[in-house]
């Protein structure tokens, strides 16, 4: 066809997209990623929002992003630096703190305060949670089987799997059905005794999610978050020099080198699709591409109900996608500060600065939250992870003064009362209270605030309700259900069109596998 | 009883479960004694006397989960069990003063469900449908020995192959939806059917029945499948009943075991459990009388048989701690009153039959999880859900004549009170449940002549349940199938020789099915030949 100008086209240029792109430039694709927005990196992004002040403004921190994508696309060589966080402290309202960081003396002596079993059991856990994250990153590295295919290859796919986590081992499988099933205060309940430490470790396990520390299915969650390396050093988080925005960069630069075209401000309204195949896309300017593929990283509602369309759909697809489960309930609160604030618990600017704070006192605290959230309230008193990206990197603001990023649980997308354009401040000022809670004076240091609801995210970057895993990461929605049941191999109904969101396997975070597993898939149906 | 009489099996315990395993055992020729501690047969299956003349049921009302396989092979309806299906499965009351009847008869609860929501009834045949087939799926799982996955043999994985191919004859979409469903939550699974809050909520009360999980929560949708067992045709949970209630049932049980010549002993209770070498080899009654066997089977939950019977020195470390960790969780209290007359609700249509099968109050689903939020932390619901039920309704003989028992069934009451004690907060707990049914049946206050209540607390000092958990251990995704009651253990046996289960704690787990005890006498007897 003459018009086709592309032989792939990549629906929103955040870190999916870019991944996807780039592997299929990489092989010779000729490539355009479309990005709605002036900046790349969806949720991955980096921006000056006050003269002078960079925030990551929606995604903080990294430690899930594939080592095979940072070797594959050479990302070091393109400009990416992971800069270590190394510790979280949890400051306690009676004035003690748990203190956790990559030096095991420092956290036994702290943790000992609490209690010396769970101080020795902390490492015991530690080597447990690595050994469990390495064998399901089995899982992040493949296509999810189909287990109601006949297809004799899909059932030998689901055989191999089963092989792999019987072969961990009897204690190490009980385990896993554990950590796929179970709370994750209840799970790490079977573990430890004091309740801040269980408390602020669950904390993992509800980050992206609209589910209590108490709610089944958070221990996967936890797991989830477990499953990150950086530099071989598992479970280890990082800060990216330049702030998130830096990953998208380095991926963006490195599809550029491949090939690939990248426009930004270029929102399609709708994919081009005749006799069931996609042949390119629309713009929201009425301009019109084509391409041989086009691939969506956006979430499975816009994927398939936006892009293509409910009447061009089979119905029970239509219906599973209607029915993910995509609720939002995190915001983001990003602060400009005069000076680096003090908590309470511990002065100083000490190296604690440098890692994560982490309100999350006790379950109690939390699921409280939860309780608040889930009725269609803002919560009091909210959990809140905080870095201080400038403590890590002095260029995120000016000489002498600072960002901080609050990531704040829970924010439910639906409220009871009013809508988040009238109550947006409500929730800021909540979170600065409680802020206040454990930085006594930080009011008066405050120079600007950027709240963001998850009504503020979709409207912002569009992912439907401000969900930042592109949809729950429910046990119904992982793997050959992610993000419908027999449309989980990355392909759609409608031929030539793909899917490379967190929305697919095997989730949110930022990884780039679901993009480079779709590339892969894409590629195979190409013959390449 | 001679204390030369030998006995193969001595089997403790005589609840439902118990008597079940017992009579499997005698007819494949084992001489079985069943040792209950109580007066009365029956557990928390059994009927008890709360006023002279009164004589309610402790737990279990229909019988709609009592497995078909059970009900033949022992021929308990030649036992004299008759069935017979009550007009109306569950009638839900609403604040605002209208009700919804789910009648068995699928036209006239279509009808009902209109009321609230056109769209919800034309929905409602798709749903039975639905609900029914995958319900028969998870029937066939619960009929099955859990196979032993770290070291599977093909004859435990045989019968898991049919259940497989069960699954697979649904049809892609069905078999989908039940890998879906079973972590789903009720809410959820709800969300995709149903509009009208009302319509939802008497739906998706069975979801938490005997748990302390919200209709929120994970797992809660596997529990309303498990109800749908029972209930192939109204949708809420079985409106099976049997002539004579429930005490009917114990009865032709343990007919039945006495016709395959199974010994009963009531009010005899176990001290311990002998163990010699390791093995287990017979019982200490609290008389200090020794009785011995080969084979002894204990029908109480897991842990108070092996940290209360056995002691945890006889287990190894790995057990010990999956022991531990078995969550009970009570969350059910039952308040029994006696009462002058029929409560007479606000929207309810004339007659009784609407009465006939359970009264749900239970307005919403935000309802049911709030209820469930003030239990997380501690509390009595401010406002509680519960589930009605008139036992005279189906026996007038339970109570004096002209006079009623109701049962209550209050959900979401922690074992473990914050700050407070049971015996406390029990009659702040009675008062509120008269004064929420009163505001829904006006002058109900002044029909109620006595109050009886069981709490957690009371469950577990009464029927040896650990932490008052009616279930034997929580019904959740991390204790079914091959990990209850503990990981590794699910084939009846324990780590002791000779010592195996067969209570609800084991799978497929609580509810009046006989199929604990059915599976557990199976295990036993392909064990030991």
């Amino acid at each position: 066809m003459s018009r086709q100008k592309y032989d792939s086209i990549v629906i929103g240029g955040g870190h999916n997209g870019l991944v996807n792109a780039a592997y299929l430039a990489r092989r010779g694709l000729k490539t355009l990623v479309l990005e709605q927005r002036h900046v790349l990196g969806g949720a991955a992004v980096t921006e000056e929002i006050y003269p002078g002040f960079k925030f990551s403004v929606f995604s903080y921190v990294v430690s899930l992003l594939r080592p095979e994508i940072i070797r594959d696309l050479n990302l070091p060589k393109h400009g990416l630096t992971i800069l270590p966080l190394e510790s979280t402290l949890t400051p306690l309202p009676d004035g003690r703190y748990i203190y956790r960081d990559g030096d095991a003396g420092a956290t036994y002596r702290n943790i000992q305060h609490f209690s010396r079993r769970d101080a020795d059991t902390y490492k015991e856990y530690g080597h447990m949670m690595y050994f469990m994250a390495k064998a399901v990153k089995y899982v992040l590295g493949i296509v999810p089987p189909d287990p109601a295919s006949l297809n004799p290859l899909e059932l030998l796919e689901l055989l191999k799997m089963a092989r792999h986590f019987l072969s961990i081992g009897e204690e190490q499988f009980y385990t896993l059905v554990k950590l796929m099933t179970m709370s994750s205060a209840e799970f790490l309940q079977e573990w430890f005794e004091t309740d801040p430490l269980i408390a602020t470790l669950s904390a993992s396990g509800i980050i992206g999610t609209f589910l209590g520390p108490r709610s089944p299915g958070t221990a996967y969650v936890l797991l989830h978050h477990y499953m990150g390396e950086i530099d071989g050093a598992f479970r280890a988080w990082g800060f990216a020099k330049g702030g998130t925005g830096a990953i998208s960069e380095a991926i963006a630069s490195a599809a550029r080198e491949f090939g690939a075209e990248i426009r930004t401000e270029a929102p399609v309204a709708e994919v081009i699709h005749k006799n069931g195949r996609a042949v390119g896309v629309a713009l929201q300017s009425g301009e019109e591409l084509y391409a041989r593929i086009v691939v969506s990283s956006l979430d499975p509602k816009l994927t398939f109900l936006k892009m293509i369309g409910e009447s061009h759909l089979p119905s029970d697809l239509v219906e599973d996608i209607r029915a993910f489960n995509i609720r939002g309930s995190s915001g983001k609160v990003n602060l400009a500060l005069d000076r680096l604030p003090e908590l309470g618990v511990l002065k100083g600017a000490g190296p604690h600065m440098r890692g994560a704070i982490s309100i999350s006192p006790s379950v109690d605290y939390i699921e409280r939250a939860y309780d608040a959230a889930k009725h269609g309230d803002i919560p009091k008193n909210p959990y809140i992870d905080i870095i201080f990206p400038s403590a890590i990197d002095p260029d995120m603001a000016p000489p002498g003064k600072h960002v901080m990023s609050c990531f704040v649980q829970y924010a439910p997308y639906h409220l009871r009362e009013g809508n988040w354009e009238q109550r947006r401040e409500e929730f800021g000022d909540n979170v600065v209270n409680t802020l206040a809670q454990h930085f006594p004076g930080i009011k008066k240091h405050i120079l600007h605030r950027q709240v963001l609801t998850p009504w503020d995210i979709e409207q912002k970057i569009g992912i439907t309700q401000g969900n930042i895993f592109q949809g729950e990461l429910s046990l119904s929605q992982l793997f050959f259900l992610r993000p419908a049941a027999g449309w989980a191999k990355y392909r759609t109904p409608i031929k030539n069109y793909y899917q490379c969101g967190s929305g697919t396997h095997p989730g949110g975070g930022i990884t780039g596998a679901p993009g480079r597993l779709a590339a892969l898939e894409i590629l195979k149906d190409l013959g390449k | 009883m001679s204390p030369s009489t030998h006995y193969d099996v001595i089997l403790i315990g005589g609840g439902h479960n118990g008597l079940v395993a017992a009579t499997y055992l005698a007819k494949a020729g084992r001489k079985v004694l069943v040792l209950e501690a109580r007066s009365q047969l029956g557990g928390l299956a059994g009927v008890e006397e709360i006023f002279p003349g009164f004589h309610a049921p402790v737990g279990h009302a229909d019988t709609g989960l009592l497995a078909p396989q059970v009900i033949k092979d022992l021929r308990l309806e030649s036992h004299s069990l008759a069935f017979h299906d009550v007009p109306a499965a569950v009638f839900a009351p609403q604040p605002d003063g209208r009700a919804l009847t789910l009648w068995r008869d699928p036209v006239r609860a279509q009808a009902e469900i209109a009321r609230f929501s056109q769209k919800d009834a034309a929905r409602y045949p798709d749903y039975l449908r639905v609900m029914a087939r995958l319900a028969a799926v998870l029937a066939a799982t619960a009929a099955e020995i859990p196979p032993d996955i770290i070291t599977p043999s093909l004859k435990d994985l045989f019968p898991w192959a049919r259940v497989a191919l069960k699954a697979r004859r649904l049809g892609r979409k069905d078999m989908m939806d039940f890998l879906r469903l079973l972590p789903m939550t009720a809410q959820e699974w709800l969300d995709e059917w149903f509009e009208s809050p009302a319509v939802q909520a008497t739906f998706g009360a069975p979801s938490v029945t005997g748990g302390m999980l919200g209709p929120q929560s994970s797992g809660s949708a596997y529990m309303l499948l498990y109800q749908q067992m029972g209930a192939p045709n109204a949708g809420y949970r079985s409106a099976r009943f049997v002539q004579g209630g429930v005490g009917a049932v114990m009865a032709a049980l343990a007919r039945a075991a006495e016709s395959h010549g199974v010994e009963i002993l009531t009010d005899t209770p176990v001290a311990r459990i002998l163990i010699e070498d390791g093995r287990a080899a017979g019982v200490m009654l609290q008389d200090r009388d020794v009785l011995r066997a080969p084979v002894i089977v204990s029908n109480l939950d897991p842990r108070r048989t092996l940290f209360g019977l056995v002691g945890p020195q006889a287990l190894n470390p790995r057990v010990m701690r999956r022991v531990r960790a078995i969550r009970f969780k009570g969350s059910t209290a039952r308040l029994t009153l006696a009462l002058s007359g029929l409560p007479r609700f606000k929207g309810a249509p004339d007659g009784h039959d609407h009465l006939a099968g359970y009264t749900l109050i239970c307005p919403s689903l935000e309802y049911l999880e709030r209820a469930y939020d003030d239990a997380k932390y501690g509390r009595i619901s401010a406002h509680p859900a519960m589930e009605l039920h008139f036992p005279t309704l189906h026996d007038a003989d339970l109570a004096p004549a002209g006079q009623h028992l109701m049962s209550v069934t209050i959900r979401f009451t922690p074992y473990q009170l914050e700050g407070a004690s049971w015996a406390k907060e029990g009659k702040r707990l009675t008062d509120l449940v008269i004064k929420t049914l009163d505001s829904h049946a006006p002058g109900f206050k002044s029909l109620v002549r006595h109050t009886h209540l069981r709490t957690p607390a009371s469950l577990e000092t009464d029927f040896a349940a650990t932490e008052g958990g009616i279930m034997h251990g929580q019904m959740a995704l991390d204790q079914w199938l091959m990990i209850r009651p503990v990981a590794g253990y699910a084939q009846y046996a324990t780590q002791i020789p000779n010592l195996y289960l067969c209570g609800a704690g084991t799978h497929p787990g609580g509810g009046l099915t006989g199929l604990p005890g059915r599976n557990a006498a199976r295990a036993i007897l392909s064990h030991r030949g």
